[in-house]
């Protein structure tokens, strides 16, 4: 049975981000006798067990992807989190549609303190659309910071982040050896927060995205005491091991929901990818301000 | 003086474990009178800068090559202006050539260094080769490090792994009896131009740095242009791609370098690659998802492997072919080994899962080192008793 090959996105149709070509038709030959089983299948039907490793594959894929949309709308720079591991799920491949998947897994901080282990749980259910990235998330976690200590944390950020001296003459952020120093870890943390609404919207069932590098970083005053800055990160992209700089801007302030806008260039093809998103992912809302 | 002060801020900060190897330099500096040679032999002298004289002066006007770790180079370097010394920076970081050969000289009975080739911009290939007996062609290991340049984990863990091999012969059993029976032969850098310009241009660069008529794009990468399915899926005919497969198997001199040595030495048992990052332990094929016949057997080695490793800090490895555990590719390293004969197949993705990525801070060297050396010798002890 011949895999399908994926139509191009049409001119001006915001693109996928980079394009892992030889992967994705990779991936669809793997895919062909799943493919075979599930259309004739209705869409909504489990369909036939799949192969173990697409399946475990697609779970993480759908775990992280879950965990950047968390992330970003917990709009908390102290109470980010990692993947720690995928614990159950299920995968449902529609050829015509997409990926659907329903994923349980555990969580860890992404700084945790000393003696900490504490490990989070989440579900989800995330939608890959076929060809298209900002997969659909329903994500729901267990707290594991208590609402109080993460308000207290996030505020001591904040005004870490207003004494930082202006302009910030940072090299990069880990230096080359890993190493983020005390005072710059505010600026890591609040970076990686914005990053990861632009690796959710990124995020495709076939690539996947992690923050390398900060390579600059600016601070704007702010007439509203918000949290106002410019940076440049660097997101390694597995499976064509692209390393994309992306500029992103965001707007913070302590309880209040992220307001990100970002461009990123694509290196080998023409196309960019460049998204804003003014604080809520499922429709648009006039933020008023603080 | 002046610099007394640049070594009163080195105390004060905090000096990494001389683990790391990166990053330092050798000064050509030029002496030209008694006076000069005196204020260098106090700066040599000292402690705290960690410097270590490579070529002395004999004579007024001739240079001393001084080698200067990273962590000294910005006293150093105005302490030298200030003294109104000139110098310039010769070759950049020979630190693990350095190491090899100190390796080879502490243990002359055991380790050698050997130049198997060189790289497109005609830096040395080194292997060191680790044999308890001479004249003889044994059933040999083959441990591959920093093809990939920026995944710095695998360069450090190659080269501790090194000392590691040689100072544990006659104290460990298993290294012992592994040597008994077979000789090592390990590459810390196959990939020494990529490897300097991550140091001096780019940290992140990947490929080697060869030039691609036509193309304003440089480097192929060195894990797609083996003759394994060379330019099948999972590699990319851009050379601007980070998967870029190059012209032809083998267009790449470092790639040649080791296709030919170990076709030569013919007697090649076991081959590993040490990569970063992901924590994964995988067996061929990336090129095909079509399961290789020892598949059964290299998974179960693999597990075990892993579960060692997992013994030291609890680092968790995922398991499996190279196509379905991380992606396809083609033109790797150990599908060749593997489909030219040499059963013991692997690629280890050592540390971490993302959050550092390719920087891993250098406190996770030693720790990552040590758990990866319990994988290894299981899969070494593996071979030694199942060789074929």
């Amino acid at each position: 049975m011949q895999p399908r090959r994926p139509p191009l996105p049409a001119p001006g149709s915001r693109p996928w981000g980079p394009r892992p070509a030889a992967p994705l038709i990779a991936l669809l030959l793997l895919l062909s006798p799943v493919v075979a089983a599930a259309e004739s299948e209705s869409p909504q039907d489990p369909g036939q067990p799949q192969d173990a490793g697409l399946q475990r594959r697609l779970l993480q894929q759908a775990a992280r992807a879950a965990l950047h949309f968390f992330n970003f709308r917990a709009a908390s720079p102290s109470a980010l989190r990692v993947l720690a591991q995928v614990q159950n799920g299920r995968a449902w491949i529609n050829p015509k549609e997409g990926c659907k998947v329903d994923v349980v897994f555990s969580t860890e901080r992404y700084n945790p303190e000393e003696g900490e282990g504490h490990l989070g749980k989440c579900s989800a259910r995330v939608f890959f659309k076929n060809q298209k990235p900002r997969p659909a998330i329903n994500v729901t976690c267990t707290r594991f910071i208590e609402k109080k200590k993460r308000q207290q944390e996030d505020y001591l950020l904040y005004k870490q982040m207003k004494q930082l001296q202006n302009p910030l003459e940072i090299d990069s952020i880990p230096d080359n050896h890993g190493h983020i120093d005390a005072s710059l870890r505010p600026i890591w943390d609040l970076a990686f927060l914005g990053s990861s609404y632009v690796m959710w919207e990124m995020t495709t069932q076939f690539s996947r995205y992690y923050l390398a590098q900060l390579t600059s970083v600016r601070q704007w005053k702010t007439n509203d005491d918000t949290i106002d800055f410019d940076y440049t990160v660097l997101l390694h992209e597995l499976s064509t091991q692209e390393i994309i700089p992306c500029r992103i801007h965001l707007v913070w302030y302590p309880g209040k929901p992220l307001k990100v806008k970002y461009h990123c260039q694509e290196l080998q093809t023409p196309e960019e990818a460049s998204g804003t998103e003014e604080g809520s992912a499922v429709a648009p809302t006039e933020l008023s301000n603080f | 003086m002046r610099w007394i002060l640049f070594i009163g801020a080195l105390i004060g900060s905090s000096i990494c474990s001389r683990e790391k190897f990166f990053g330092d330099q050798v000064f050509r500096i030029n002496v030209r009178n008694g006076d000069e040679i005196s204020k260098l032999s106090q700066l040599v002298n000292s402690n705290n800068l960690k410097l270590n004289v490579w070529k002395s002066p004999s004579t007024f006007n001739r240079p001393v090559d001084v080698l200067v770790p990273s962590v000294s180079l910005q006293p150093v370097k105005s302490f030298l202006a200030s003294q109104g010394l000139e110098y310039e920076v010769t070759i950049e970081n020979l630190q693990i050539y350095h190491e090899m050969d100190n390796i080879a000289s502490d243990f002359p009975d055991l380790a050698s260094r050997v130049k198997i080739g060189h790289s497109f911009e005609n830096r040395p290939m080194y292997v060191l080769k680790f044999s308890t007996e001479e004249g003889v062609q044994r059933p040999a290991i083959w441990l591959n490090a920093g093809i990939h340049s920026r995944e710095w984990i695998s360069q450090a863990t190659a080269i501790w792994t090194a000392r590691k091999i040689a100072s544990d012969y006659q104290r460990d059993p298993a290294i012992t009896s592994i040597l008994e029976k077979m000789d090592i032969f390990l590459l810390p850098v196959a990939n020494p131009d990529g490897y300097v310009y991550t140091q001096t241009q780019n940290r992140l660069w990947r490929k080697t740095r060869s030039l691609n008529p036509g193309s304003p794009c440089v480097g192929t990468d060195p894990n797609r242009n083996w003759n394994a399915s060379f330019a099948g899926m999972g590699a990319s005919d851009n050379p601007c791609s980070e998967v870029y497969h190059g012209t032809y198997a083998n267009s790449e001199v470092e790639v040649k370098s080791v296709v030919d040595f170990i076709q030569k030495h013919g007697n090649f048992k076991c081959f590993i690659d040490l990569h970063s990052y992901s924590q994964l332990l995988m067996y061929p094929y990336g090129y095909t998802a079509k399961k290789a016949s020892d598949a059964e057997e290299l998974d179960k080695l693999a597990r075990r492997a892993a579960k060692a490793l997992a013994s030291v800090s609890g680092t968790e490895y995922q398991v499996g072919p190279t196509c379905t555990t991380v992606y396809p590719a083609s033109g790797s390293s150990i599908d060749w080994a593997y489909d030219n004969g040499i059963k013991f197949a692997f690629t280890f993705e050592l540390r971490d899962t993302g959050t550092y990525g390719f920087l891993l801070p250098a406190n996770q060297i030693i720790p990552t080192a040590e758990e990866t050396w319990l994988g290894l010798k299981t899969i070494m002890e593996h071979v030694r008793d199942n060789l074929y």
